[in-house]
């Protein structure tokens, strides 16, 4: 593992989610 | 983009193995749908949804990588907690307090442990116990205060 693969879509994400069963851990974050 | 905790190898693989990880951009003079949804009002902000995306568990501010295991766990363990499978929640809140023992997140972890080991067996000693642990490691924990009414049940 050489690093996260972030989703940047949370309905792309839930959908697969859904196929999955894996929770999701969103981060809200800000490039202040 | 994957910097502090991120960047850790261990940190990576664990949220690949047990989540889906998403990260949503915030923009204060326009917030976005996902922000307005979800009630954001400062950032970081972290949250563990469901496969249904239901939200069990948020926290908000910098977490170093022992606090950000911690809560990745209890989020896992609010999950099962919440839907009332509370013999499968059990393992992984005792998980946050061997693992990440320090953690902000472990005194939360000792109640509902407490909780769910009460629901599960309909024991009160399970109350009583989590209260003796609370104010045994966390004494000064919000949580330590939440259970002092279970200092009455009788071991």
């Amino acid at each position: 593992m050489s690093g996260i693969l972030w989703e940047t879509d949370f309905h792309a994400a839930l959908a697969k989610a859904k196929g999955s069963g894996l929770p999701i851990y969103q981060d809200f974050w800000f490039d202040g | 983009m994957n910097t502090g905790p991120y960047s850790e190898p261990t940190v990576a693989a664990f949220l690949h193995e047990q989540f889906l990880p998403v990260r949503t951009e915030c923009f204060w003079d326009n917030p976005t749908e996902p922000m307005r949804r979800f009630d954001v009002k400062w950032t970081p902000t972290f949250l563990v949804h469901d496969p249904e995306g239901k939200e069990h568990h948020r926290f908000v501010g910098y977490v170093p990588t022992d606090d950000l295991l911690a809560h990745l766990w209890l989020g896992r363990a609010k999950i099962l907690y919440d839907s009332d499978r509370h013999a499968e929640a059990i393992p992984l809140f005792e998980t946050v307090l061997s693992r990440h023992p320090a953690a902000g997140a472990a005194p939360e972890a000792a109640f509902l442990r407490g909780v769910a080991g009460f629901k599960s067996s309909h024991d009160p000693k399970e109350l009583r116990r989590a209260y003796d642990r609370l104010t045994a490691k966390y004494p000064q924990s919000e949580w330590a205060r939440r259970a002092d009414p279970y200092s009455a049940i009788p071991l």
